[in-house]
């Protein structure tokens, strides 16, 4: 026999073998970050999905969201052309229209809107996952409407609104220098949709030696594989955070160069990390004293170290000072900007999201009626609002009516809280407008749906709002209906409403205008691999911080000057064996929410054959012991009840978790259920969860999705009850 | 002898079953067919810790396959480079294949009435390409292709300079 060398992603051989017409490289955009992929074309169809072995940020390696990309864009109940409603909301009945109907009619809705209630009349909304964030808000901007409504408020927008005002930008985890010591906090990188890098670059670090420390209620596979395993109390981050910084001050391991030069507001914070003692962190958080002490010494001593931190502790009460505590960690702890730690990448020199949005062009009488600007004051600094402000607006007409709602690529009913109240605001919003693949439940109570272009579908520069240095191109592959992208789609609109002259004849002029400064088109650029900004280190060693004080900011000047604690503290979730004692009687357990899984990306993909085949039913989480206690076996249908409302979802037992907490999962809805509502109260766990103003981040204004109270039992015993 | 293996370190796998996705996108097995299938297995000792790691049940290309001797129509034949190949157009779907695999790792089409398994992707490894799921795919990089004895040691030296102190016997 003779050998045959074998190499990967053979697209040479790939091409011959298959006989593909050709090969596009592209950039993926299934989640909330961006993989190179090489997307193979046959008669004019994507044929097959692999990653591209030359992207710096998966390095060859994909997902089953990517590689299910191919089922999303040939799916047979993809929306691919315009649609208005004939029967009433929620009735199902739809009618196929034009375009040219479609935005002349949204035209004409947003004028009478603006003029007789005002632009603040009408909500722009957008989820996670096209990246149209910048372009939404240049409509928005431009049209002099302050309200966004974006899962900013609990979904990254922490972490770029809290970094910003500590350290002047997002510490990314610099994977390519070999960090010897990785704090993997609230994340499941390697199955979930993390910013920036994904679990490949994390994968070799682990590979290469690297300490693994892990923060998690659960024991994940990350979990399971570390060297230390914090596994704490559901809500407690911020106590367990301020608990380690004791350690690493009383015991003088942090960066004495550091903090002498390049932080703000030591000697308080000190004062309040010492209110923080071992003892009353282990009665807080549940974890032993000595686990606490470990993790600490190990981060602390370890060089380069850095945390990779995830979404699970921006969506609870204390978002913004769970991030902050773990800012502290980072930089007292020497490793902000430094080599294989966290570095503050500079992207390339192109417009950024900001400029590109045209925040400054919304007039500052404008800006002061953003929806809950006055109490969310660091959410609204960075024009993000708290959902529930605008469900509000729409029900009571607080503190103005709400007429008009857009929402591209969002599905609120299922995603934001207390779902039974986005229900009613959406039943009662009289123009509602969603750009999306399928007639989601949210579509299904609109007037109009646009047909969305995927990924596959549009030129884009990938990661143009990310903050590890690159952006990458992301090249239209195919045309399917009707489809437009949203960026098409609201460039197009913006001259039906006036805004022509901010705007370009395609959107093609508008990727020209991000790239300006860097003297390129999108046509060259479109020729490119990737553009990495320029690389540096230690950049306050000479700049400082861009901060007020140019300093790391331990002790916020803008958290002050806004009217918050500068310093992080810990509240008690707002339900908790602590805080609500009583209540803990009748509903026993601590209820998480939002455990990933393979193949769907929030409420997405569960029409995807191959990614539903993954996971086919809404899995609660349950101890072996509660289960016992509850009659639960496994496999069993379960009713999970909070004092909001209960969802059924099926018992998996799990023994790698306290058995006071109950998992369960977010984002069901049934694509396959012939309603036209889709199951949507089934299972969604957000018919659970609170959204009132008190159990909110009091600054950020995130809604505490996280961390809430149920009880739990078996369906069939629920005519008992 | 053996020339190729799929060989999986399982110690380092996520669970994030994106090869079974990789493997569907070449394959198209039917929706309850999968010729890989990742789930979590049992307790497991790894490096004196208690843990439940993932497991993947794929057809392992035994040395001395059962399931060729099982099989009345002569469908499945094990190849000089040991791959052992299930021909869908010969099988006659009376499962004896199955009842004789002792790894379970071989699945039933209940649209076509065919026995169903991975066959190493044999269409590919003769054209010079490697196998769907082991194409690099994997983010842990845990699915190797290839000579065996090379595979091992490959994920001996892993494991060394992921834990040098307890893995320095292996």
């Amino acid at each position: 026999m003779t050998k045959t060398t074998f190499t990967y992603a053979n697209t040479a051989r790939e091409m011959e073998v298959y006989g593909y017409d050709s090969m596009i490289k592209s950039h993926c955009r299934m989640c909330h970050g961006g993989c190179g992929v090489l997307v193979y074309l046959k008669d004019g169809k994507v044929a097959k999905i692999a990653g591209d072995p030359d992207c710096p940020i998966n390095h060859g390696t994909l997902c089953s969201k990517g590689i299910g990309s191919l089922q999303l864009v040939y799916h047979p109940d993809r929306l691919t052309h315009p649609v208005k409603r004939k029967g009433p909301k929620g009735s199902g009945k739809w009618q196929q229209i034009s375009w040219d109907e479609a935005l002349d009619t949204i035209a004409e809705k947003i004028l009478n809107y603006k003029e007789s209630f005002g632009a603040e009349s009408i909500v722009m909304g957008y989820g996670t996952g096209r990246e149209n964030e910048a372009a939404i808000y240049r409509f928005a901007n431009l049209l002099g409407t302050p309200n966004v409504l974006t899962a900013g408020h609990f979904c990254y927008g922490p972490r770029l609104a809290t970094t910003i005002i500590t350290c002047g930008s997002n510490p990314i985890v610099d994977y390519e220098n070999h960090p010897k010591c990785i704090m993997v906090w609230g994340n499941n990188l390697v199955i979930s949709n993390p910013d920036c890098y994904k679990g490949e670059p994390f994968s070799r670090a682990l590979d290469a030696g690297a300490k693994l420390i892990a923060v998690d209620p659960r024991r994940t596979r990350i979990a399971a594989r570390a060297n230390v395993w914090l596994p704490l109390r559901p809500g407690s981050d911020t106590a367990l955070a301020l608990g380690m910084l004791n350690v690493i001050i009383n015991e003088v391991l942090y960066d004495k160069d550091f903090v002498e030069n390049h932080v703000h507001g030591w000697a308080s914070f000190v004062e309040r990390v010492n209110e923080y003692p071992l003892s009353r962190v282990e009665q807080i958080t549940w974890v032993t004293k000595e686990k606490i002490r470990e993790a600490a010494v190990l981060f602390a001593t370890t060089k380069p170290a850095a945390i990779q931190w995830g979404v699970a502790i921006e969506q609870q009460i204390n978002c913004a000072d769970n991030n902050r505590a773990l800012l502290a960690l980072m930089g007292i702890t020497g490793n902000i900007d430094a080599r294989g730690g966290q570095v503050l990448f500079r992207p390339p020199k192109i417009k950024n999201v900001g400029q590109f949005g045209a925040h400054k062009m919304l007039s500052k009488e404008q800006a002061e009626k953003r929806l809950g600007g006055n109490r969310f004051r660091l959410a609204g600094n960075f024009a993000i609002i708290n959902p529930k402000c605008v469900w509000d607006a729409i029900l009571d007409e607080s503190p103005y009516p709400v007429k008009m709602l857009f929402l591209i690529s969002s599905n609120p009913v299922i995603t934001r809280a207390n779902a039974r109240q986005v229900y009613r605001a959406l039943e009662k919003t009289e123009f509602m407008v969603v750009s999306d693949f399928f007639l989601t439940p949210t579509a299904e109570l609109a007037d109009l749906v646009l047909p969305a272009a995927t990924w596959l579908e549009m030129d884009y520069i990938g990661d143009f709002w990310k903050r590890h240095g690159y952006i990458l191109p992301r090249r239209k592959v195919v045309q399917v209906g009707k489809c437009r992208s949203d960026h098409e789609m609201l460039n197009d609109l913006a001259h039906r409403v006036g805004q022509g002259q901010h705007w370009w004849e395609t959107f093609e002029g508008g990727l020209d205008y991000i790239l300006e400064p860097m003297g390129i088109t999108w046509q060259e650029f479109k020729a490119m691999e990737y553009i990495r900004g320029e690389l540096t280190y230690e950049k306050h060693k000479e700049h400082g911080f861009s901060t007020p004080t140019r300093k790391f900011e331990l002790y916020s000047t803008l958290l002050e000057k806004w009217g918050y604690d500068p310093l992080p503290q810990f509240r008690e979730p707002p339900e908790s064996p602590y805080s609500t004692p009583e209540l803990f009687k009748e509903h026993p357990y601590i209820l998480i929410t939002g455990r990933r899984q393979p193949g769907f990306f929030h409420s997405e993909n569960r029409q995807l054959p191959w990614l539903r085949e993954l996971h086919r039913d809404p899995i609660v989480e349950i101890h072996p012991e509660t289960a016992e206690k509850e009659g639960i076996e496994e496999g069993d249908w379960v009713i999970i009840e909070s004092l909001r409302g209960k969802v059924r979802q099926r018992a998996k037992l799990f023994a790698g978790m306290d058995p006071r907490i109950v998992s369960a999962e977010h984002g069901w809805w049934f694509p396959e259920k012939k309603d036209p509502l889709h199951g949507w109260d089934e299972s969604n766990i957000n018919i659970l969860t609170d959204n009132a103003y008190e159990t909110c981040d009091p600054a950020m204004g995130a809604t505490n999705v996280r961390t809430l109270l149920c009880k739990i039992y078996p369906e069939n015993r629920e005519g008992d009850r | 002898m053996k020339k190729y293996a799929l060989i999986i370190d399982h110690i380092s796998c996520w669970g994030c079953k994106t090869c079974e996705v990789a493997c569907k996108q070449e394959n198209n097995a039917p929706e309850g067919v999968k010729l890989i299938d990742v789930f979590e297995g049992g307790l497991k000792t790894v490096d004196d810790k208690t843990d439940v790691i993932f497991q993947s049940n794929v057809c392992i290309h035994c040395d001395e396959p059962a399931c060729v001797d099982s099989c009345p129509e002569q469908a499945i034949a094990q190849r000089d480079d040991g791959i052992v190949v299930l021909d869908e157009k010969t099988c006659t779907g009376c499962r004896l294949c199955m009842d004789a695999c002792p790894y379970h790792a071989i699945s039933f089409d209940t649209q076509k009435d065919v026995a169903k398994k991975c066959n190493l992707c044999h269409h590919r490894v003769d054209n010079g390409l490697i196998p769907a799921c082991a194409d690099n795919v994997c983010l842990a990089h845990c699915i190797y292709f290839g000579d065996p004895d090379a595979i091992q040691r490959q994920i001996n030296e892993k494991h060394i300079r992921r834990n040098p102190v307890k893995n320095k016997e292996l």
